[in-house]
């Protein structure tokens, strides 16, 4: 089995992994990583977002021997659930079942790493792709907004 | 009625059902690494703001007391509530342990929650109907107020006072004179006797006037968990030893697998067994991509069995409608909705552990001791060996009354020898649900006069499942009554929304009345909009009218805005009845205007979010939730935000266009 090197959440990792394996199902069942979630495997839902080199990135339609950069998972983005996006998600209230939303807020926080002021087009065009079966949208709107020191 | 609880009666009540509840307590807070963890206690910033944390009390955290089965206090001053109903994000969890601590008069932020496995012990445990609430809310009241009974008969005990000249304060009794103090932990650590465990009578219940917490906007306790990645669902458990399996399914109904290539699984790194069972073909792995890697690898070729050939619209056929029981001078139509999947974002899953002298099962299950049951026919154990975890659920809106994924991880684990992790992939949920049933709603009312519609519900035979689906029948009935108030309004050309106030009864004016004020119902809209307004009370118990406002363009129907008026009881957490509302909206807006489930050739066609569309962020409309103040009792919202939201739609859609449209989703 090919050894892939990968730093994962500023760590460096070695891990054998089956060629073709996405990078979702690393992180889940070979380093312990289950704050990504499976949704679809198809890359429609979004749950499974990271980001690698800093770009949000549906980690379930990215084979891991592709992965070129280094890859942030919900459970690295920062030290102590503290980043501006996680704390504006719990400000508005934002989640009901929680499933979708590290995908949420990986989504959220590549958007805002990109674009500091996004505006609604900017917000729609990021955060269209990632599914909620909960009808959490009305929150992550203002939470975005909250999170970019934005009215 | 008087209310007798002991320690004693709760370790009886355990050790009959295999002490489940006092293994969940002696695991609190172990951490994440053990399957059944607990939620809080956790200070969350909107709850208290920065640099509030509560100073601990300086007692023994070891020594407790545990008054009744809903309440734990420590002598630290800690208050542990056990939730009984299953956390799918409704916000049931937060809601039970702020009804406990109101009457306790506990500190809201020494509170935490731990979730109950399937107790017979417990009472009902079935999540659904949206009645969690209102069907325990005086039990949780009582549990609350005893428990605080006992802390102040011991206060009184240590000053040789009566009892009833002591009062509360959040966390501490109060002596008569005023000055005199004793914490909640102090009194634990002190110690007290099991024999004063007893509560033989209970004060009265706060007056409502009183309430501090019932009430409050409170955020979810999940909430920082959920932002961090850190909650634990079904499918993010590893217990030691425990194999990875994926199942190839008939995508019909009732098939049966006629032939599939075991070597090429077997051929699959990873891979380590093959076996058949009830409707298809499980392939067992170390990891979960290789288990999905052998199923490809099978090429499972099936025998369709009954159902091959049949298609969603053959089934149609079958709604067949029936004629009027009225005079030449009613109105009637008919109103259709097809299947539709509850495409939870967390897949079916479930991890069984299946020993010889015990079983122990995690699993998204709105129904505990329902799967308690299943489990204990298959292994044949002991009720008490048979433990029914409920992690933290990814959503089911019906789904998890269904044991479906739980029986083919008990088999497999006892075939197997080992915990055996099975999840359903996306097509699995989509293709294998317990969908809600095509059908035919025919409403009928007098052409003249004061009278609500009729609804006569018309079902065909289902070839495929049928199950609860958030909100069950109220979505379809909402859909053809309030179709057809608003088709009689137009043939006596009359306001929608004054022949409503002229028919309906006086808790549904209250919430018609506030919705259609809020919105500013007459006030002009701009070219190619219209606004429609629908009112349901799901089961008959919570009155919400919700008005949308809809925008035509090129047959693109968009929702703008919605106003939305509830009328739910008391209120227990104002921001859950908003999130409810909200959420349900969009739930009922897929409905409205995403896909139906078809079949063809006997299986489920849709397989996916590409094809079973969610409605997106970017169609999202401005959703506004007014609550009505009220101190009856609490009626339930997790299910009532969904039904008024398709005819509210269509009847916007009629005042824009002047089209009638009387089938979901709604396509012009």
């Amino acid at each position: 089995m090919p050894s892939v090197r990968l730093n994962i959440n500023g760590e460096d990792q070695v891990v054998d992994a089956p060629a073709g394996m996405p990078l979702l199902w690393v992180l889940r069942d070979f380093l312990g990583l289950t704050g990504t979630k499976y949704g679809c495997g198809i890359g429609v839902c979004g749950s499974c977002t990271v980001h690698v080199a800093g770009r949000a990135v549906r980690s379930c339609s990215i084979a891991v021997e592709k992965v070129t950069g280094p890859v942030t998972t919900i459970e690295g983005l920062s030290a102590n659930g503290d980043h501006p996006v996680q704390l504006a998600w719990l400000a508005e209230n934002v989640s009901q079942c929680g499933y979708c939303q590290p995908g949420q807020v990986m989504t959220a926080a590549a958007l805002l790493a990109a674009h500091p002021r996004p505006d609604d087009a900017a917000i729609d065009a990021a955060m269209s792709g990632v599914l909620c079966r909960c009808g959490t949208y009305q929150r992550i709107r203002l939470a975005i907004q909250r999170a970019a020191d934005r009215p | 009625m008087t209310t007798e609880m002991t320690r004693r009666d709760f370790i009886k009540a355990t050790t009959l059902t295999g002490g489940g509840l006092l293994v969940t307590f002696y695991l609190a807070g172990c951490g994440p690494a053990t399957p059944t963890t607990t939620t809080g206690p956790r200070t969350t910033p909107a709850a208290t703001g920065p640099g509030a944390a509560v100073t601990p009390d300086p007692g023994d955290p070891s020594a407790t007391i545990r008054p009744n089965l809903f309440v734990l206090i420590d002598g630290s001053g800690g208050i542990t509530v056990t939730a009984s109903r299953s956390e799918m994000g409704q916000g049931v969890h937060t809601a039970i342990a702020m009804i406990v601590a109101e009457e306790l008069d506990a500190e809201w932020d020494q509170v935490r929650i731990v979730r109950a496995p399937a107790d017979r012990a417990l009472g009902d445990q079935v999540t659904g109907g949206s009645a969690s609430i209102s069907s325990m809310y005086d039990r949780l009241r009582r549990a609350g107020a005893a428990a605080r009974q006992v802390l102040i008969d011991a206060a009184a005990r240590t000053w040789a006072v009566e009892p009833d000249a002591c009062r509360t304060e959040p966390g501490i009794v109060v002596h008569p004179d005023g000055e005199l103090r004793l914490t909640y932990g102090q009194l634990v650590s002190a110690g007290i006797p099991d024999e004063d465990i007893r509560v033989n009578r209970v004060e009265p219940w706060k007056d409502p006037a009183q309430f501090r917490i019932i009430g409050t906007p409170m955020p979810l306790r999940d909430a920082p968990d959920h932002v961090r990645g850190a909650t634990l669902y079904t499918n993010d458990l590893t217990l030691p030893g425990m194999r990875y399996a994926a199942i190839a399914r008939c995508p019909t109904f009732g098939g049966r697998v006629l032939g599939y290539d075991r070597a090429a699984a077997l051929a699959v790194p990873g891979v380590t067994d093959v076996a058949e069972v009830d409707g298809g073909v499980a392939v067992v792995a170390d990891h979960t991509w290789a288990a999905l890697q052998g199923r490809e690898a099978l090429a499972a070729v099936w025998d369709l069995g009954s159902l091959a050939g049949v298609t969603s619209e053959e089934i149609r056929q079958g709604l067949v409608d029936s004629t009027p029981a009225v005079g030449t001078d009613s109105i009637s139509a008919s109103y259709d909705i097809p299947y539709l999947a509850h495409a939870a974002l967390e897949p079916m899953c479930a991890v069984a552990d299946v020993r010889s002298d015990r079983c122990e099962v995690w699993a998204p299950s709105q129904d505990a001791q329902g799967f308690q049951t299943a489990v204990q026919q298959i292994t044949r154990l002991p009720r008490e060996a048979v433990v029914i975890h409920i992690p933290p659920i990814g959503g089911k809106f019906g789904r998890g009354l269904y044991v479906d994924a739980v029986p083919e991880a008990v088999l497999l684990s006892l075939q197997l020898g080992a915990p055996v992790k099975l999840m359903w992939t996306r097509d699995d949920d989509m293709r294998h649900d317990r969908y809600h049933a095509m059908s035919r709603y025919q409403a009928t009312a007098p052409a003249s006069g004061l009278e609500v519609p009729r609804v006569r519900e018309i079902l065909a035979t289902s070839p495929i499942p049928t199950g609860s689906w958030r909100s069950v029948r109220n979505h379809p009935t909402a859909f053809a009554r309030e179709s057809l108030i608003d088709e009689l309004a137009v043939a006596r050309g009359m306001d929608p929304l004054r022949l409503r106030l002229d028919i309906v009864g006086v808790e549904a004016r209250r919430v018609i009345e506030l919705a259609a004020a809020e919105s500013g119902w007459g006030d002009p809209l701009p070219t190619g909009w219209g606004r429609g307004i629908a009112y349901h009370a799901t089961f008959g118990v919570t009155h919400v009218a919700e008005i949308a406002e809809v925008s035509v363009d090129g047959g693109r129907i968009r929702v703008h805005r919605v106003v939305c008026a509830i009328d739910c009881g008391t209120v227990v957490n104002p921001d859950t009845v908003r999130a409810q509302m909200e959420g349900g909206i969009v739930f009922g807006l897929t409905a409205a205007l995403k896909d139906g489930i078809t079949v063809s050739d006997g299986a489920v066609v849709q397989s996916n979010f590409d094809d079973y569309r969610l409605l997106p962020f970017d169609e999202m409309p401005e959703v506004e939730v007014h609550i009505v103040p009220s101190s009856a009792r609490p009626t339930g919202v997790g299910e009532m935000g969904v039904p008024p939201i398709a005819p509210a739609v269509a009847n916007a859609v009629f005042d824009a266009t002047g089209v009638r449209l009387r089938s979901l989703p709604l396509r012009l």
